[in-house]
């Protein structure tokens, strides 16, 4: 289970986290919607333990993230940027380097399986992964951090930048990937988004965190 | 052995070569003018400066008067190198490292070929010394600078990179390993040019002067190999060094990239 409680985080004298507090069970599935600059990127960021909260806690299972070391942390909870950053190189290399920044390598099947089930074709994996369009990158960044077999999945903002009909795609693909075990956190401003994510619906205001009815 | 000698007249004269340049940097609206000029001056200046320095530490050669010309020249070198850099720290916090860059970059190259190659009587004589750091010293302050300019530039513009790198689990090392390496490929590409052209194109200044002041050349040539040598593990410690301490200023302890505010 992840869980944030009373996250403060101040950026130059201003507080974007003002005391938000979560938890996500094993599986469940979270939409956390807000207008922008209501601090929902900044949450998700800090429960990747990407920033450092000025105050409040992150916890995995219970543990206090400061006491795991951050790369075996990060491996367990997987985080996609709004426009994930694709490495130089084919789709393939893409989706082996989790596994390699731990000394292991990626099976040609786990390769195939991994981009199925993000709904991609094997037929990209040779791809230069750099020269795909919005949705396409999206899907391969999703099938990287998937690589390294998280338990949770945090995504800022995944549907923002894709067009009507790539984001409601990818909000089914998060849907899917729920069923099958994973807790997902998605971060949106779009509230049709949130919803169709049907799970716990959270509304971000001012730092804080309140549960949507 | 005699040699040509220049008067003060025909020093002046060669102030004409700035002068072709400062019509030059007019004509194409450089503005580069005053910083010619300055500099010109600056560095005459510099020159006579320490031919005084350097006939007065002869005369009188001590250990502690080596040893603070050494300090200062380290310390000129770091404040160089430590330069206002775009997207990086402040001076006063790259400063402290660019000495410890430097200097340690400068005592690998030096300490070993003063104990075995070069054997100094006394270890501090000056005319050995002095000059062969003022080399090193030079050559690690360029790599330094270059280091600096570039790794906080690319930790910057490619920051989505590195924090993707970081989101799958990501050491600091590995998540910024691609800028590392390509920092310091560019920043040791010039030694690396030095040593390939060396003798084709370039002809040292330390080698031509020891021939022109009637060193034979075959021992000069040996000199100028083993500066060469030095230089290239001058630039590859103080490049490393710089680096890693680029690395712990980009890094919290809890691996989280910070880019500096300047």
């Amino acid at each position: 289970m992840l869980e944030a409680r009373e996250l403060v985080v101040m950026r130059e004298g201003r507080r974007i986290l003002d005391g938000a507090s979560i938890a996500v069970r094993a599986g469940e599935a979270v939409a956390i919607q807000g207008p922008s600059g209501s601090g929902k990127s900044t949450l998700v960021r800090a429960l990747a333990t990407l920033i450092e909260p000025d105050a409040g806690t992150v916890l995995l299972d219970g543990r206090d993230a400061r006491e795991i070391a951050p790369t075996q942390f990060r491996t367990r909870v997987a985080f996609l940027a709004q426009q994930p950053a694709m490495f130089a190189g084919t789709v393939r290399d893409n989706l082996a380097a989790g596994p390699a920044l731990h000394g292991k390598s990626l099976g040609d099947a786990q390769a195939g399986e991994l981009i199925l089930a993000v709904g991609l074709d094997e037929s990209i994996l040779p791809r230069q992964a750099r020269t795909l369009s919005g949705g396409e990158k999206q899907r391969v960044a999703l099938a990287r951090a998937l690589a390294n077999a998280p338990d949770v999945l945090l995504l800022d903002e995944p549907t923002a930048a894709l067009d009507p009909y790539a984001a409601e795609s990818i909000v089914a693909l998060l849907v899917a990937l729920g069923v099958r075990g994973l807790s997902v956190v998605m971060v949106t401003h779009v509230e049709a988004h949130a919803r169709s994510l049907g799970g716990t619906l959270y509304r971000c205001e001012r730092g804080r965190l309140l549960v949507d009815a | 052995m005699s040699y040509v000698q220049i008067s003060l007249p025909r020093l002046l004269l060669s102030l004409g070569l700035i002068g072709v340049a400062v019509v030059l940097s007019r004509r194409s609206r450089l503005g580069l003018e005053g910083d010619l000029v300055w500099g010109a001056l600056r560095g005459a200046a510099q020159l006579i400066a320490i031919g005084y320095v350097l006939l007065l530490l002869f005369n009188h050669e001590s250990p502690s008067w080596v040893l603070l010309l050494l300090a200062v020249m380290l310390v000129a070198a770091a404040a160089t190198a430590a330069r206002r850099v775009e997207h990086g720290p402040p001076r006063s916090v790259l400063f402290p490292r660019a000495i410890a860059a430097i200097g340690a970059g400068a005592l690998v190259a030096l300490v070993p070929v003063f104990a075995a190659v070069v054997p100094l009587h006394p270890w501090y004589e000056a005319r050995y010394l002095v000059p062969i750091s003022g080399m090193m010293l030079s050559n690690a302050m360029n790599v330094v600078a270059l280091v600096f300019e570039r790794i906080f530039a690319s930790a910057s513009s490619e920051a989505d990179q590195v924090e993707a790198l970081l989101a799958l689990g990501a050491t600091p090392r590995q998540a910024l390993g691609h800028q590392e390496t390509a920092t310091l490929r560019a920043a040791l590409l010039p030694t690396i040019n030095g040593l390939l052209t060396v003798g084709l194109v370039a002809l040292p200044g330390m080698m031509t002067g020891q021939i022109v002041s009637g060193t034979a050349p075959e021992q000069a040539v040996r000199y100028q190999i083993v500066i060469l040598y030095q230089l290239v593990a001058v630039a590859a410690v103080a490049g490393l060094i710089a680096v890693a301490f680029a690395r712990r200023l980009l890094f919290t302890a809890r691996a989280q990239l910070v880019l500096p505010r300047p």
